[in-house]
């Protein structure tokens, strides 16, 4: 590894200890400078693991590689101290040693992963990670100078060690950027080295099978360990849930197929994203543009009402949109209909996601129904309960025939039913420059619904050009200024005007309007995203 | 059905025993199906028999019951009947039911993954002319609003949603019916000819009668003539000839009617295509109403707003009926009891053809055979898959080029986003039992009856097979439904001939109206006859009624 971490150990050593009669010296000498080459491959790939892994987890990858390598290094110093504390039975020791580092070391990408899911800060977990490797890591070269010392020259121990030392460092810092991370992921990679060490140790219980002590147990916890990491590593289409980055432009962090979906979070400093299913849904960079475009206009549209207003939020379980309502002190209650709780639950507890919605679901507000959006709503009709004031439409794109229901005349129908009659309501109805004939259709589609509608649209950089639709049951003047609040980060009463306009090569296209029985939106958004002329 | 091996299914874990922090192993793999289960579900046929045998063990009493009307049978004709009644005030009803359960052949069943029908599945909705339908669904609460111009909206929960066709063709799928991929152009032109065709006879005559119409009864005489030629002898006539075509003709008349093109009415042919809504390449496709048991929702619904209570008896055999003084006689099947009602007007919405055998040696004029019966087998199979293919994505219709049955129709279409993604379905497979003529068809149904179950369910996978060569591994239960008469057969000459008539003319106090008088097994007709029988009787016997629907 790095020279200076070295030399603390190459004072005057003691035991000659142990010599085993098994195997010739020459093969155990070589066998030890193989060693040598192994264990400081997998140890630099671990610190280039970890240190990738947190600037991809906490950003600013300068001081995160600074940090890294300053803890990983003085951790290596800690274990080179120590290793004078070990007197007897060295082989047994390093087998050992080399056991904890495949555990520690194999399974820290798959825990940082892990970790950065479900707990607040992943910070102290890195370090005791780097840490606990480091260590031991450190503890394995004094030991191998020790067991190669025998018979030889200090001079030639050393040049030796250091040589192969060094070679494995050059040879993991060439395979890591150019082959294990692109091919393999930090999770495989990991493994894989894990692998390599546990490996190590077999091999050093048959070269020395009489020197290491207790080493029937110590075979046995070889095997365990590199079946264990050899069935990860074989279960890696399953991990590879972590490591989809191919499919994304960020490494992944956090993956989970939930019963309804498949959410994806990736991170690439401070650009949180999620995916659903492989599609979009916010960038935390410029999401506040799509959620305060989407909410605010139709909240300025909200009829006065004395005991506060009732908002229904259809969709938007990431609770984005919920912090926008949330932040209008005129809302008195907010249901949200989510299908699906993996998705409101993570956005309830997970700390940084909560963050990002400011504990919207924590809000008193608040009620969380998970639920199809249509069931419930014609659930609320037939019990007849109170109308909402406002709504806000923020479901998924119409990208399969299931999800095309929630765009249809009936679903209008069924919403306007539950909406006063001086209420309005607000659509993301996905982007009038990449799919203009299904925006245009939700247009028609809710006009066909007997209802006002207005289109109106915003630039979101992660998204391009994107769409919405106000609808009310009766004619309405285009919002020109936002409801009393906080100071928006994005949007100003100077910009609505602007929202309404559409430029000249945005013409409305002839479209038909978008029904049950022949969902000719989900056909207009295949057609308009996917080749040209493949569906009407 | 009650079998606890079906609840107790279990998913074993290869993973079982996996560090749980290795997390996300959403794709394990499944186990192999374990042997099916398979059960029989729907009409007993040895309860016939049985009738058979008790109804020589017992002579007429004297009637110790009255009642204004009795209704005999509870299917769709018998619970709309029922329905008119409650409607026009009238609760001076008994409705008798042979099995253990209304609906007829609108029965539904239930497996764990999905309620499922055990006959007729779905209801286009009503032609805008055909009020007295539209009454009834607006009664039932199927209409949530109407449009500005009156059009009833219906419950966005029941409408069929696209993808609704698709059609198996050289191991591809294809969306619709129409099994375009390699057509000619000639073929397509004669598609485009036949589509006008169609359009053309989807108009009214000088009087404002539809050329066909629901009830059939309305349908202009115009083209009346057709009924006495055969479909498949008007499309030669037509010079329509490219197999396709005639392929889709067929498959609509096996469909709706249970017997080929070559067995079936002209008249019946066209009615399926133009009655019920003409669909257009261009224009949207109609709307169909379903649910997952099918229509025994509509049956359920009808029996709750007729507000039958203990007036509806089912498990009750009718053994004799005395057309003259109205004196039915009943088997109570489960306390072996029989008892005599006495009628002022009987409302027979039962198979026409049992009528002969309890009216009096000679009392029903009605040939032997005028009607002739398709047997059906469905099944309903629950498979822990959502079946897929190549090309177009699973839809509530799935059907088979070539294949002797109709394909599988997706009992869970309709589900909520909830529901669905949970995965698995139950498919109703569908294969009429055609035969050109009454000897034919009783030795297809007696071969549906000597069969095992193991052979009927062997039958169906392979047909399922036929569509997805990997189905049966993935199938958990079957359940094998025989109708030994399903529907009436509108052959030639079956709509409007005298023997038509005559099957419909009431004997005595008896008046038939189940819907095999009028020709079309439809829910249409069935609702149609039975609602016009009620309001008959009521005007024979001095009560003022309002039609609903013009005679």
């Amino acid at each position: 590894m790095d020279p200076e971490a070295q030399p603390a150990a190459l004072g005057p050593t003691e035991a000659h200890a142990e010599t085993g009669p098994g195997a010739p010296a020459g093969d155990r000498d070589r066998t030890l400078l193989l060693s040598v080459l192994a264990v400081a491959t997998a140890g630099l790939v671990y610190e280039l693991v970890s240190a990738t892994m947190a600037s991809y987890l906490l950003g600013d990858s300068v001081t995160q590689w600074s940090l890294v390598i300053g803890v990983y290094l003085s951790a290596m110093g800690l274990g080179s101290w120590l290793s004078k504390g070990i007197e007897r039975d060295l082989h047994g020791r390093f087998v050992a040693i080399q056991l904890g580092v495949a555990w520690v070391g194999g399974f820290s990408a798959t825990l940082l992963f892990i970790g950065f899911a479900h707990l607040a800060t992943v910070r102290p977990l890195l370090f005791g990670l780097l840490a606990a490797v480091g260590t031991m890591v450190g503890l394995e070269i004094p030991l191998l100078l020790r067991l190669l010392e025998r018979g030889h020259a200090l001079k030639d121990v050393v040049a030796r060690v250091l040589a192969f030392d060094y070679i494995g460092s050059l040879a993991a810092s060439m395979l890591f950027p150019l082959v294990l991370l692109p091919y393999l992921g930090l999770v495989r990679t990991a493994l894989l080295f894990g692998i390599v060490n546990a490996a190590v140790a077999l091999w050093f219980l048959h070269a020395f099978r009489d020197d290491v002590g207790a080493w029937a147990r110590r075979h046995a916890l070889t095997w365990l360990t590199g079946v264990s990491l050899c069935g990860a590593f074989a279960f890696a289409p399953a991990i590879e849930e972590f490591g989809e980055s191919e499919l994304y432009d960020a490494p992944v962090v956090f993956s989970q197929r939930t019963t309804y979906q498949r959410l994806t979070l990736t991170r690439w400093r401070d650009d949180l994203r999620l995916y659903i299913d492989g599609n979009l849904q916010f960038s935390s960079v410029d999401e506040h543009r799509y959620h305060e475009t989407l909410v605010h206009p139709v909240m300025a549209l909200a009829p006065a009402r004395t005991g506060g207003l009732r908002v229904l939020a259809l969709g938007g379980g990431d609770g984005l949109a919920l912090r926008e309502i949330l932040t209008d002190a005129r809302v008195a209650h907010v249901d949200l209909v989510d299908l699906d709780p993996g998705m409101t639950e993570l956005f309830s507890h997970h700390p940084v996601l909560s963050a990002l919605n400011r504990d919207a679901f924590a809000d008193p507000r608040v009620t969380v129904h998970n639920a199809d959006a249509m069931a419930w709503l014609a659930r609320q009709r037939d019990d007849g309960g109170a109308p909402f004031d406002v709504a806000i439409v923020d479901l998924p794109d119409p990208n399969d025939f299931s999800l095309g229901k929630l765009y249809t005349r009936a679903f209008y129908r069924l919403l306007a039913s539950r909406i006063a009659d001086d209420g309005a309501f607000v659509v993301q109805a996905t982007s009038p420059y990449l799919a203009p004939r299904a925006f245009w259709c939700i247009v028609r589609t809710l006009e066909a619904s007997g209802l006002v509608a207005t289109p109106y649209h915003v630039h979101v950089p992660s998204f391009g050009d994107w769409g919405f639709v106000l609808a009310a049951k009766s004619a309405f003047d285009e919002p020109t200024a936002l409801a009393r609040g906080p100071e928006r980060r994005f949007l100003t009463d100077a910009m609505l005007p602007g929202l309404f306009v559409f430029p000249a090569d945005q013409a409305p296209p002839e479209v038909g309007i978008n029904q049950l029985n022949d969902q000719l939106l989900v056909h207009y958004y295949e057609g308009d995203l996917m080749s040209p002329g493949r569906r009407g | 059905m009650s079998d606890p091996s079906r609840a107790g299914w279990t998913r074993r874990s290869v993973l079982a025993g996996m560090p749980a922090v290795l997390g996300g192993l959403a794709a394990c793999p499944r186990p192999a199906a374990s042997s099916p289960t398979l059960a029989f579900v729907g009409p007993d046929p040895a309860r016939g028999h049985r009738i058979r045998d008790a109804a020589r063990r017992h002579t007429m009493p004297a009637p110790r019951e009255r009642a204004g009307i009795v209704i005999v049978g509870a299917g769709v004709a018998g619970l709309s009947a029922a329905w008119r009644l409650r409607r026009a005030g009238f609760d001076d009803v008994v409705v008798l039911e042979l099995e253990d359960e209304h609906g007829g052949t609108a029965r539904g069943g239930a497996l764990p993954r999905s309620p499922y029908p055990m006959g007729a599945h779905y209801l286009p909705v009503p032609h805008r002319t055909n009020v007295a339908l539209q009454t009834l669904l607006a009664d039932l609460g199927l209409v949530v609003g109407r449009a500005a111009d009156g059009t009833p909206e219906y419950d966005p929960r029941m409408i069929v949603r696209d993808p609704i066709e698709r059609h198996r063709h050289r191991g591809l799928w294809f969306e619709g019916l129409y099994p375009a991929s390699g057509a000619e152009p000639a073929a397509l032109a004669e598609l485009g000819r036949f589509r006008g065709r169609i359009r053309g006879l989807d108009r009214e005559d000088g009087e404002g009668r539809r050329l066909f119409d629901l009830p059939l009864w309305r349908s202009s005489p115009e083209l009346r003539g057709l009924d006495g030629i055969s479909f498949a002898r008007w499309l030669d006539d037509e010079g329509f000839t490219d197999w396709r075509l005639r392929w889709l003709c067929d498959y609509g008349c096996r469909d709706d009617y249970g017997c080929t093109a070559a067995q079936t009415s002209a008249f019946a042919g066209l009615h399926h295509f133009v009655a019920r809504g003409v669909e257009d390449e261009d224009e949207h496709q109609r709307v169909l109403l379903s649910w997952p048991e099918g229509n025994a929702a509509l049956c359920e619904r009808l029996a709750m707003r007729a507000a039958l209570g203990d007036r509806l008896r089912t498990g009750t055999a009718v053994l004799q009926i005395d057309p003259d003084t109205g004196a039915v006689l009943a088997w109570d099947a489960a306390r072996d009891e029989s008892f005599a009602i006495a009628a002022d007007a009987v409302l027979w919405a039962a198979p026409r053809f049992v009528l002969r055998h309890v009216l009096p040696p000679g009392r029903d004029p009605l040939a032997v055979d005028a009607l002739t019966y398709a047997p059906w087998l469905v099944a309903n199979v629950e498979v822990d898959i959502r079946p897929g293919g190549t090309g177009a994505p699973l839809s509530w219709d799935n059907v088979d080029v070539g294949g002797d049955h109709l394909g599988y129709v997706v009992a869970n279409h309709l589900e909520d986003l909830i529901a669905q993604r949970t995965g698995g379905a139950v498919l109703t497979y569908y294969e009429p039992q055609c035969a050109d003529d009454a000897r034919g068809l009783a030795a297809r149904r007696q071969a549906l009856q000597d069969a095992t179950l193991e052979e009927l369910a062997a039958r169906v996978l392979g047909g399922l097979g036929r569509m997805h060569g990997q189905i049966a591994r993935h199938v958990r239960a079957i359940d094998i439904c025989r109708w030994g008469h399903a529907m009436v057969r509108p052959q030639p000459g079956a709509l409007f001939s005298a023997s038509a008539e005559l099957a419909a003319a009431p004997i005595g106090r008896v008046r038939p109206c189940a819907a095999d008088i009028g020709g079309l097994p439809l829910f249409e007709q069935a609702f149609a006859l039975g609602v016009r029988a009620a309001e008959q009787a009521l005007g024979a016997m001095g009560h003022r009624v309002t039609p609903m629907t013009a005679a």
